[in-house]
């Protein structure tokens, strides 16, 4: 069925427009500049310790000016004293254990439940509209509603705090899986689809990694909040069944009347959150944006 | 050079490999739908090259969703190919988080060919479509026109299957269009040859008269509003003095057509 007629000079032509073609290409495709790491880690690392700095300074001068009474306002190395000495017994590295293996616990079973449920909302129109919408409000309440109840049907045992944090954190990724999912470009489930994709492999193929961005974001905020509805649950629900956690710990600061432990305790608590944040998700999600040529800012 | 208006030749009903009698296809309903196609007949042969001509919005890849089967008609009877077949769409399309390579390893990775064997297939395609070396780009360090060729490849693999043998049917939806002359020029000629190498069936869609009248063996105009079959032209002389005629004799049959809807 070919047609006989045969293109004239066909192989010379090819062989200049090979030519053309690399000279188009090598002028149009985009450059992707990349900076060295330790260039990056002073232009990212840089700015925020800097204002680190500039808080304490300006902490100290506060509490040297003795606007406020020792026993409101510490001064910073009091603060850091408080830390050091529980440092050394190892009392602090037991705190940030009970708490950092809790919040990683109940953020590893929330994934585990919210992610069929966030696929089952998006891809389920009557599961959606029966569960959607109580699935984004759900996302308002503070978890630390949560603890009343929670503490009448479990006692003060772990029961609670995990409650807690599911109630929490589930929400967020449900509902980032399904904004992933929302917002993949109605292009890529037709790509599949010719592709030969059908079903789970187009989940598998398709539909997870065009909506790992979104799911990425939603687990993101449901550690943010399971770390947040952790330190709720540790405050309030404290007892003798409980191993001490942060929340334990600025807790009894607070009974004792001890302005530096409860200084202490907050500052631990931000920096665990911002580090894990930093440490753990900021990584993988530049990863994930990088390789699609979304990362501008991250 | 042949003109045949709306009638459809008769042909071997063994060697059709698409086949659209009296389709229509109708968006929405009620005081909005929108007819896109109405009564199209079409028979495209096994390894045939047919060119739609058609001008903007008048169904073109409404139709070529039908053919490939993204989309169901409201009405008539359309006799698809046996097998799923190749695509490339109006845009690049491909998958962002994988890198060119991997794009064209997909669909021979779907239909269950083993990691190396596609590998190799792969990087061969992406040297015929001049881009040897670009296997590990992402889509998005690549430009337009490189992307459209990488989208072209996986269209490749996907039409002529895992031994590169052929026999499928490719979808085209203005492949090209996007690109600059040059490139496109020198694509052409790639699918010509690999047309002619594979025996391949392709449906392209096109606005481009001298694109049209270059590649295809038939050439078929569609109307607009609702979308059907006006005019074929077989090609049986591509360049020189006959090809010129085909192409300012269907201009300017495309220019009746859309002033038309003037009225
Ligand atoms: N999903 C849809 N819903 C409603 N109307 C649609 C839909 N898809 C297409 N149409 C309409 O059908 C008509 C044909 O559209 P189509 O995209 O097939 O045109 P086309 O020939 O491919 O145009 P172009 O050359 O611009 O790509 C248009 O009038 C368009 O508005
Ligand atoms: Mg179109």
């Amino acid at each position: 069925m070919p047609p006989e007629t045969t293109l004239p000079g066909s192989a010379a032509r090819s062989d200049t427009s090979a030519a053309e073609l690399a000279g188009l290409d090598a002028l149009d495709t985009p450059t992707v500049a990349r900076t060295p790491w330790w260039r990056r880690a002073i232009t990212v690392g840089l700015p925020p310790l800097v204002a680190l700095v500039l808080s304490i300074v300006i902490w100290q001068i506060l509490w040297a000016a003795a606007i406020w009474p020792e026993f409101k306002l510490p001064a910073p190395i009091t603060v850091w004293q408080a830390v050091e000495s529980r440092l050394v017994t190892g009392e602090v590295l037991s705190i940030l254990w009970t708490s950092i293996s809790r919040a990683f616990l109940g953020f590893l079973a929330a994934l585990v439940i919210a992610t069929p449920l966030g696929l089952l909302v998006a891809k389920v129109k009557v599961v959606r509209r029966a569960i959607g919408p109580l699935l984004s409000g759900l996302q308002s309440l503070p978890s630390v509603a949560w603890v009343p109840a929670a503490v009448l049907w479990f006692g003060l045992t772990d029961a609670t705090i995990y409650f807690v944090v599911l109630a929490g954190s589930i929400p967020s990724i449900a509902n980032g899986l399904v904004s992933g999912i929302d917002q993949i470009p109605p292009i890529l489930p037709r790509v599949g689809q010719v592709l030969g994709a059908r079903g789970l492999t187009s989940a598998r193929h398709i539909l997870l990694p065009a909506a790992l961005p979104g799911y990425l974001a939603g687990c993101k905020q449901g550690w943010a909040f399971s770390w947040r509805s952790l330190m709720a649950a540790e405050i309030i629900a404290a007892g003798p069944l409980l191993g001490v956690g942060l929340g334990a710990y600025l807790k009894q600061g607070s009974d004792l009347n001890d302005i530096s432990m409860v200084f202490s305790a907050i500052a631990l608590i931000l920096v665990v959150g911002i580090g894990i944040e930093l440490l753990v998700f900021r990584p993988i999600e530049r990863r994930v944006l990088r390789a699609r040529g979304l990362a501008a800012g991250v | 050079m042949s003109t045949t208006t709306s009638a459809v030749p008769v042909n071997d009903v063994s060697a059709t490999a698409v086949r659209l009698s009296g389709i229509g296809k109708t968006f929405g309903s009620g005081a909005d739908a929108v007819t896109a196609l109405q009564g199209v007949d079409l028979d495209v042969s096994a390894g045939e090259f047919v060119c739609l001509l058609g001008a903007s919005g008048c169904g073109k890849s409404t139709l070529l969703n039908l053919v490939a089967g993204l989309d169901e008609p409201t009405s008539g009877e359309l006799v698809r190919p046996t097998g799923s077949p190749s695509f490339m769409f109006q845009e690049s399309a491909l998958l962002p988080w994988l890198t060119a390579g991997r794009n064209v390893e997909l669909p021979l990775q779907l239909s269950g060919l083993s990691r190396s064997a596609r590998r190799a297939r792969a990087a061969d395609l992406l040297s015929l479509v001049r881009l040897d070396g670009m296997a590990d780009k992402r889509p998005h360090e690549l430009s337009g026109g490189m992307r459209q060729r990488v989208a072209l490849a996986r269209a490749l693999a996907a039409a002529t299957g895992p031994d590169g043998t052929g026999g499928g049917v490719l979808l085209m939806d203005e492949p090209f269009a996007a690109l600059d002359a040059i490139t496109r020029d020198v694509l052409q000629g790639e699918l010509l040859r690999v047309w002619e190498a594979t025996g391949t069936t392709i449906i392209f869609v096109t606005h481009d008269v001298r694109e049209a009248v270059r590649l295809a063996e038939r050439v078929v105009l569609l109307s607009s509003r609702p979308g059907t079959v006006v005019a074929e032209w077989q090609v049986t002389e591509r360049h020189g003095a006959g090809g010129e005629r085909l192409h300012d004799h269907i201009t300017s049959r495309l220019r009746q057509v859309i002033a038309s809807h003037a009225a």
